[in-house]
C-alpha cells in the first residue's frame, strides 16, 4: 500500500502517536469548545485521521457505521453524550499503525475483515462512552472555575474571567490530547492483539456488528423523524437511490 | 470622561475592531459550559472587549460583569444575533438613551431561550441529520474529498452566519424579536427535515446495494439480515422502552443482537 500520510502506516512510534494525539486534541476542541465546525464529527474525524496516516479508506470504514449510530445524538449542553472524536482518531490511527487495512461496509468486505471492523467499531463506541464520563468531570471542574469567577463580581478584575475561560479551553485541548494518546496505546497494546485470540462465535457476532449498527442508527433516525410522517419520503429516497445506483452501475 | 479608544455607535453599525474581537471570542462561547449557569462565563468573556473600550470605573465594571454572569444558554450558531443586540443596548445606555433597569437581563434571557429553541429545531434536529446523511452517502460512494469539501463549506457558512449575525443583531437591537417571528424559519426546518428523510432512504438503499454489488462474500446473508434487523429494532425500540437511547445505548443493543443472532443461526 502506498502511504502518503504524515504518519507512517505500520509504524507505531512515539512521534506518530504524538501527531495523532495532536489531531485528537484539535478535533476535541472543535467538537464542544471552539467554533463547532463539525470537523470533529466521527465520519470527518475518521477521514482526517485516515488521511493523516495515509489510509483514508480505513478511516471511512470505522467511522461511517459509527456516524450513522450517533446521528441522533444531540451534541448540546446537558444532552451531550460520548466523546467520539478522540476515540475515532485513536481507532483509525491504531488500526493503520498496526498495519491493518479495512474496507467500508459498502465494499467487498470479507468475513474476517468485517469481524476486525466490528471489533474496532466496538472499541470506538466503548472508548467514546468512557470519554463521556471524562467530559462530565471536566464540566464539574468548569462549575468550580465559574464559581471562582464570582470574585470578579466583587473586585472587577476582568483578567481573571478571561483566564478562567482560557483554562477551560486548555483543559479541553489537554483532554483531547491525553485521551487520544491513551486510547491509541490501549488499542495498539491490548485491544488489537486480543482480536487474534477471540473465539469463533465472537468473530461471527463481530462480522455482523458494522451492518447492524448502521441499520440501528438509520432506524433510530427514522423513528426520530416520525415513522408516519416520513415513510413516504424515506421510501421515495430509497427507490430513487437504488435506481440511480443501478443506472450508474449499468453505465459503469 | 471618554477613554481614548472608546467606541461609539456609528449609525447602527458595529466598529470593525470590536466586531472582530466579539466574533473571535464568540467562537468559544461553549468552551466553559457548566451545569450550573451553562454559557455564562463564555458570554461574559465574549462581551468583555466592549467593556475594555469603555472608560474604566470599578463599580460600572462590577455591575456589567454581574449582568452577564447570570444563567445563560442559547444556540452557539445563532448566539451572535443576541450578542450583537446586547452590545447595542449597552451602547444605547452609554449614549444616554433610556434603557430601563432589568431590560438587558430580560432581553438576554427571553431571546436566549427563543434562539436556543429555534437552534435546536433548525441546526440539531434538521440541518445536522440532513448534512450528516449527505456526508455518509458521499462516503459510501467513495467521495472522501467531497465529504471534506462539504464540511468545509458548512464551516465557512456558519462562520459567515456568525459574523453577519453580530452586525445584524447590533443594527436591529430590540427589534431582533421580529427576526424570530419570520415564517421562513419553519419552512426551512420543514424542508431540511424532508431532505434528511430522502437522504435517509438513499443511504438505506445504498448500503445493501453497494455491498452486494461488490461481489458475493461468505456471510452476506447474515450481514444483510443484521442490517434489516437493525432498522426494525432502531425504529421500534423507542416505543418499547418509551425512551430514545443515545448512540452508546444503541451500541450495547447492537452487541446483544449480534451475539443473539450468532447463536440463533
Amino acid at each position: 500500500m502506498v502511504i502518503y500520510g504524515l504518519v507512517l502506516a505500520g509504524d507505531p512510534s512515539w512521534s506518530s502517536i504524538a501527531l495523532l494525539g495532536f489531531l485528537a486534541a484539535l478535533l476535541a476542541m472543535d467538537d464542544t469548545a471552539l467554533a463547532q465546525t463539525w470537523f470533529g464529527q466521527p465520519l470527518v474525524a475518521g477521514i482526517l485521521a485516515g488521511l493523516f496516516c495515509g489510509d483514508a479508506v480505513t478511516g471511512v470504514a470505522i467511522a461511517l457505521p459509527l456516524q450513522l449510530l450517533l446521528i441522533g445524538n444531540l451534541p448540546v449542553g446537558q444532552t451531550f453524550t460520548g466523546e467520539h472524536s478522540s476515540a475515532v482518531v485513536a481507532a483509525v490511527g491504531a488500526t493503520v499503525l498496526a498495519g491493518h487495512h479495512l474496507l467500508p461496509i459498502s465494499g467487498p468486505l470479507n468475513w474476517n475483515s468485517a469481524a476486525l471492523l466490528g471489533w474496532m467499531i466496538l472499541a470506538t463506541g466503548l472508548l467514546g462512552a468512557v470519554g463521556h464520563w471524562i467530559i462530565q468531570a471536566e464540566r464539574r471542574a468548569h462549575v468550580l472555575w465559574m464559581q471562582e469567577g464570582h470574585r470578579t463580581l466583587r473586585d472587577g478584575d476582568l483578567n481573571r474571567v478571561e483566564a478562567l475561560h482560557g483554562r477551560c479551553l486548555s483543559a479541553t485541548l489537554l483532554r483531547g490530547f491525553v485521551l487520544g494518546i491513551l486510547y491509541l496505546l490501549v488499542l495498539i497494546r491490548f485491544w488489537l492483539p486480543m482480536f487474534n485470540v477471540l473465539p469463533e462465535p465472537a468473530l461471527q457476532a463481530l462480522g455482523v456488528l458494522p451492518f447492524l449498527i448502521a441499520g440501528l442508527g438509520l432506524g433510530a433516525l427514522i423513528e426520530q423523524y416520525g415513522i408516519r410522517a416520513c415513510w413516504s419520503w424515506v421510501t421515495g429516497g430509497a427507490v430513487c437511490g437504488a435506481l440511480l445506483l443501478w443506472l450508474a452501475g449499468g453505465a459503469g | 470622561m471618554t477613554a481614548p479608544n472608546a467606541v461609539k455607535p456609528t449609525g447602527g453599525r458595529l466598529h470593525y475592531g470590536l466586531r472582530l474581537s466579539l466574533f473571535l471570542r464568540s467562537l468559544s462561547l461553549q468552551a466553559s459550559w457548566n451545569q450550573q449557569r451553562m454559557q455564562n462565563l463564555g458570554l461574559l468573556t465574549t462581551v468583555l472587549p466592549w467593556l475594555r473600550r469603555q472608560p474604566r470605573e470599578i463599580t460600572a465594571d462590577r455591575l456589567f460583569c454581574r449582568r452577564y454572569y447570570e444563567f445563560f444558554n442559547t444556540n452557539p450558531y445563532l448566539a451572535n444575533f443576541l450578542i450583537g443586540g446586547l452590545i447595542r443596548l449597552e451602547d444605547d445606555r452609554n449614549s444616554g438613551q433610556l434603557v430601563p433597569p432589568g431590560q438587558i437581563a430580560m432581553f438576554r434571557d427571553t431571546l436566549g431561550r427563543a434562539f436556543a429553541s429555534l437552534g435546536d429545531q433548525l441546526v440539531w434536529l434538521a440541518l445536522r441529520p440532513a448534512l450528516t446523511l449527505a456526508l455518509c452517502l458521499a462516503a459510501l460512494l467513495g467521495g472522501i474529498y467531497s465529504v471534506l469539501a462539504t464540511v468545509a463549506c458548512f464551516a465557512l457558512g456558519q462562520l459567515a452566519l456568525r459574523w453577519f449575525a453580530l452586525g445584524k443583531g447590533y443594527a436591529m437591537g430590540l427589534e431582533i424579536v421580529e427576526l424570530l417571528s419570520l415564517p421562513h424559519w419553519h419552512r426551512i426546518i420543514g424542508t431540511l427535515k424532508r431532505v434528511g428523510m430522502v437522504l435517509a432512504g438513499a443511504v438505506l438503499a445504498a448500503i445493501p446495494f453497494l455491498h452486494l454489488d461488490s461481489g458475493p462474500h461468505a456471510g452476506d446473508g447474515r450481514q444483510m439480515l443484521g442490517f434489516g434487523l437493525g432498522l426494525l429494532v432502531g425504529s421500534g425500540l423507542p416505543r418499547l422502552v418509551r425512551k430514545r437511547l443515545p448512540g452508546e445505548g444503541l451500541l450495547l443493543v447492537a452487541v446483544a443482537i449480534s451475539v443473539g443472532l450468532t447463536f440463533a443461526i
